[in-house]
């Protein structure tokens, strides 16, 4: 019954490691339901998983080490039962865990993107008018997204030549690096040449033809870019502190995506970020003291910025990317990846640690962050003023959302845009002096304060006027937003404790 | 140069349960200041005996160790670079134990 | 690893500079919270004004109570113990204390820290009062390990020892029991339950005060309290505690999260308490379902099943089936099972569990 194609079910793929998971809870661990996509009755039919478990020669206990060896006494893929495993026909690869063990490099992808494909279709990631940019970095994550958008857009485009009526158009897509070369200097040799491979990656995945961007950070400041990159370079010379310095990067990074994105009549941004970053990135921001905020960073969508953000790999773990990137000979770009440093350094190599000792330990992390009450942001704006409501109160109900906290935030921390548990008027008694230093001051999270912003107070209205101006504006043009919004939900909320009563 | 060292905590246990070591400890070279990061490798090669990984990491002391030189934090003194003297007292506590 | 904060102290010989706080007398340590430089005296004050405004603003205590204090003969309960019975001295608080200690029936090693608390005894002035698994239950750790091996005996220890305060306190007829749970091992606390899927024990675990639904609430006035400091305090204070590791548990305290906690407060010590933050902040809907809380049939204690944990673990053991309660993964207590699936076999996550006092 899973020999069909993949179109038999919602997530034919999903069904059936929930159905093994039964008979090999710990040995398939990582494939199983932990997903959080998973929404099949797993243990629904008892009868065919027997059979199934017969028929099935016996797996051996996880093999992540012992490179190359035979996982399935025959060697053969666990679900196809036809071809031979990963291990089997491509001895070096050793990435994957267990999964080169148990999968054939067909089922593998064709698992993975699934999972893509389940991420997009049920969070309406991608719809047909969309105009998607995918952010490119070079390295594994961001390549299988730039991957899958594109066969994604290919299958569109041949349903649509396929259609008679042609009404549903195909979605555009456009990639996006952003050079952060004037804050971590690269030799113009290696530039160039890191350069020029992304071009030609991108130049392969046609048609139809995609538009590649390479935005430099300083292009999120208005002026010249002599300026721009002066500018840039003394704002993060006034960071001392080097994981700040690193986060400062990642807002810029978002910034100039975002302005690329806007400029160039893009509607979505896709980003890479997979389960394993994600994982990392709720240990950082429970660290940095974020936790308020934490569950507005994790989700599939993330519209808090005027350009929709979309984690469409959210549920795949890097060594699986890499293992895909691998198998399908996808290039990456190595020249720009850069090990992570300061408490962001310390727990990757913690989370690393973590998983190596049990492989689903990830997953699980970001499956308790996941329970974390969303905002109202993580969803896809509905178009329309007339159906908002509803759908409103629909993901309410899915999120268990109580109607005070599905309403918008009050205002949102000027350096990384995260959501301020309440306007902080008690943070900012350190600075009686200045008015305006005391002003940035409250604007900020507690984590921007310690690690970006100037401990010296003399010194905060410098470093404010070295801020790009979408920042510092940014700020402000949402909270007039979020307000908007705001009292159109108070109004719905008032209308539904009416019809309670 | 003559030095009293003291493991607590749970840290004299890995030196045959002594608490107190009155010991004789020679600069690295001649001419030279007796530096805490020096007296580290002492200890870890003369005196503890079992679990080394439980007092140091790295070149350091393991976090969680708790240094003082004549009753003061070594955070206040330099850490490794503590230059000792004769007769110093120098302590180590360890947190990690349970409470 | 490079501390990120620029140590101005770093090149300059001992003793240059003065206490931040009195400007007077020699720096004895620098605070983690503050990166203050401060002088043994002013320490003292800053502790234990710390923790009397804790105290206060979180309204431990009410006038006239009876409390128990958690006495393990380790270092925070027995600093605890000491700057309680001060400052209830200093600021009249007009409580009655009292230690509790649990004997597990460990030779060699609960026998030694109880001989501790009952020097402790004397020295404060607090009345003592001791149960013992022993009578509790009719078993002592040592034979239990006997039967069952050194596998899953945290377990035991761990469960027992959450009934028998409880049970302490009611024969002490206590309104509270404090424990010394400090800031690192609730941030500790904290991750475990992110590393480990638990929302439920995740939103619960940064509250000061727990269980005031149930017979007895406990509190931790040392929740904002670094571990560093507390073992100063007691350095410095030459008070008697007793350290050493359970001897069932000889890894307990290799744990990876308490390390990763070190690691991180040795690059910036304020992490702990920003761990903290987030757990307190977390937006964890009240509509989660949370483990309806019954009685057990057996014993009457505080259970969410039929039967409480101890009880299901008493049963396999006076039967002879001690793996009773540990091994299923369906069925009777679902969530602390969770946590053996976890600590099974794996060295990693288990973390200080034994010698202190659990929540």
């Amino acid at each position: 019954m899973f020999a069909g194609p993949l179109e038999y079910f919602h997530n034919p793929i999903e069904v059936y490691f929930c159905m093994i998971v039964k008979s090999e809870k710990k040995k398939i661990g990582k494939m199983a339901c932990n997903s959080a996509t998973c929404q099949s009755g797993c243990y629904g039919d008892e009868h065919s998983v027997d059979e199934d478990d017969q028929k099935r020669p016996p797996v051996q206990e996880d093999g992540v080490s012992a490179g190359g060896g035979n996982f399935n006494c025959d060697g053969l893929c666990i679900k196809c039962k036809v071809n031979e495993t990963i291990a089997a026909t491509h001895p070096a690869v050793s990435e994957g865990g267990g999964d080169r063990g148990r999968f054939c490099a067909d089922c593998f992808r064709s698992n993975l993107f699934g999972k893509f494909r389940f991420a997009v279709t049920s969070n309406a990631m991608i719809s047909s008018s969309d105009n998607v940019l995918v952010a490119f970095s070079g390295g594994p994550s961001s390549r299988v997204a730039l991957q899958f958008v594109h066969e994604m857009q290919q299958k569109a485009q041949k349903n649509f030549e396929a259609s008679r009526d042609r009404l549903l158009p195909v979605f555009g897509v456009g990639v996006a690096y952003i050079d952060e070369s004037t804050i971590y200097p690269v030799s113009s040799h290696d530039y160039d040449g890191a350069i020029n491979q992304m071009k030609l990656i991108v130049a392969s995945l046609a048609p139809p033809a995609k538009q590649f961007f390479v935005v430099p950070t300083q292009s999120i400041y208005s002026h010249d870019s002599t300026d721009g990159k002066d500018r840039l370079t003394e704002l993060f010379g006034a960071v001392s502190d080097i994981t700040g310095k690193e986060d400062l990067q990642v807002h810029l990074r978002m910034l100039s995506l975002q302005k690329v994105a806007l400029e160039n009549g893009y509607t979505k941004v896709v980003m890479g970020t997979c389960t394993s970053q994600i994982a990392c990135h709720v240990l950082e921001a429970t660290v940095k003291g974020q936790g308020f905020s934490l569950a507005a960073d994790i989700q599939y969508v993330d519209a808090r910025w005027k350009i929709p953000v979309v984690l469409p790999l959210r549920d795949c773990l890097s060594e699986e990317l890499n293992m895909c990137c691998i198998l399908d000979s996808l290039k990456t770009v190595e020249a720009f990846q850069r090990p992570r440093s300061g408490i962001n350094g310390l727990i990757s190599s913690f989370v690393k640690l973590l998983q190596e000792e049990n492989p689903s330990r990830e997953s699980t992390i970001v499956r308790t962050a996941g329970k974390l009450t969303p905002f109202c942001f993580n969803r896809i704006p509905e178009v329309g003023d007339n159906n908002g409501c509803l759908a409103t109160k629909r993901r309410q109900k899915k999120y268990n959302l109580k109607p005070s906290e599905s309403l918008p935030p009050e205002s949102y921390c000027l350096i990384c845009n995260n959501p301020l548990k309440k306007p902080n008027g008690t943070s900012s008694n350190h600075f009686h002096d200045g008015r305006a230093s005391s002003e940035i001051y409250a604007s900020t999270c507690s984590s921007c304060q310690y690690q970006i912003l100037p401990k010296d107070p003399t010194l905060l209205e410098n470093f404010f006027l070295l801020l790009p101006q979408s920042m510092t504006t940014l700020a402000k043009d949402s909270r007039d937003n979020h307000k908007l919004l705001r009292d159109q939900i108070q109004d719905c909320l008032l209308s539904d404790s009416d019809d309670g009563a | 140069m003559q030095l009293t060292l003291e493991f607590g905590g749970g840290l004299e246990l890995l030196c045959d349960s002594v608490k107190i070591h009155n010991v004789n400890v020679e600069p690295q070279a001649e001419g030279k200041k007796l530096t805490m990061k020096h007296l580290l490798s002492w200890v870890r090669t003369n005196l503890i005996k079992e679990r080394p990984e439980m007092f140091m990491k790295g070149d350091t002391v393991r976090p969680g160790v708790l240094v003082l030189v004549n009753d003061c934090d070594w955070e206040l003194s330099g850490q490794l670079e503590t230059v000792l003297e004769e007769k110093d007292a120098v302590v180590f506590i360890s947190t990690l134990h349970g409470g | 690893m490079a501390s990120e904060v620029v140590d101005a102290t770093a090149a300059k010989p001992r003793g240059g500079r003065f206490c931040t706080v009195c400007n007077d007398r020699r720096p004895a340590l620098k605070r983690p919270k503050t990166l203050e430089q401060i002088c043994k005296e002013c320490f003292y004050a800053v502790f234990e004004d710390e923790i009397h405004r804790v105290i206060v603003d979180n309204h431990l205590f009410k006038p006239g109570e009876r409390i128990a204090i958690g006495a393990s003969g380790g270092k925070d309960s027995t600093v605890l113990a000491y700057v309680l019975s001060e400052l209830n001295i200093r600021h009249g608080y007009g409580l009655d204390l009292f230690l509790l200690s649990i004997d597990e029936g460990i030779t060699g090693y609960r026998d030694d820290s109880l001989e501790t608390v009952k020097r402790n005894e004397i020295q404060y002035g607090l009345p003592l009062k001791v149960v013992s698994y022993k009578e509790l239950y009719g078993w002592t750790m040592d034979e239990i390990v006997k039967l069952i091996g050194l596998k899953n005996n945290c377990t035991f220890c761990g469960v027992f020892r959450r009934q028998a305060l409880d049970r302490g306190a009611a024969l002490l007829k206590v309104d509270k029991l404090v424990t010394g749970h400090n800031a690192d091992d609730i941030a500790e606390t904290v991750l475990l339950n992110i590393l480990r899927g638990d929302i439920a024990r995740l939103s619960r675990c940064t509250s000061i005060t727990t269980g005031e639904d149930g017979p007895i609430p406990r509190c931790k006035p040392f929740k904002y309290t670094y571990e560093k400091e507390i073992v100063m305090y007691a350095y410095f204070k030459r008070l008697d505690y007793f350290s050493t590791e359970c001897i069932y548990s000889p890894n307990a305290y290799r744990g990876f999260a308490r390390e990763f906690i070190k690691d991180l407060e040795r690059i910036r010590p304020r992490a702990i308490l920003d761990i903290i933050k987030s757990g307190e902040d977390f937006r964890i809907s009240t509509s989660t379902k949370m483990p309806e809380q019954g009685n057990c049939e057996r014993c009457g204690y505080i259970s969410s099943q039929k039967w409480c944990k101890a009880c299901v673990l008493l049963e396999g053991l006076n039967r002879g089936l001690p793996k009773l309660g540990i091994g299923r993964t369906r069925g009777l207590n679902n969530e602390s099972n969770k946590d053996m699936k976890e600590t099974n076999g794996t060295k990693g996550l288990q973390s200080k569990q034994c010698g202190t006092l659990d929540f």
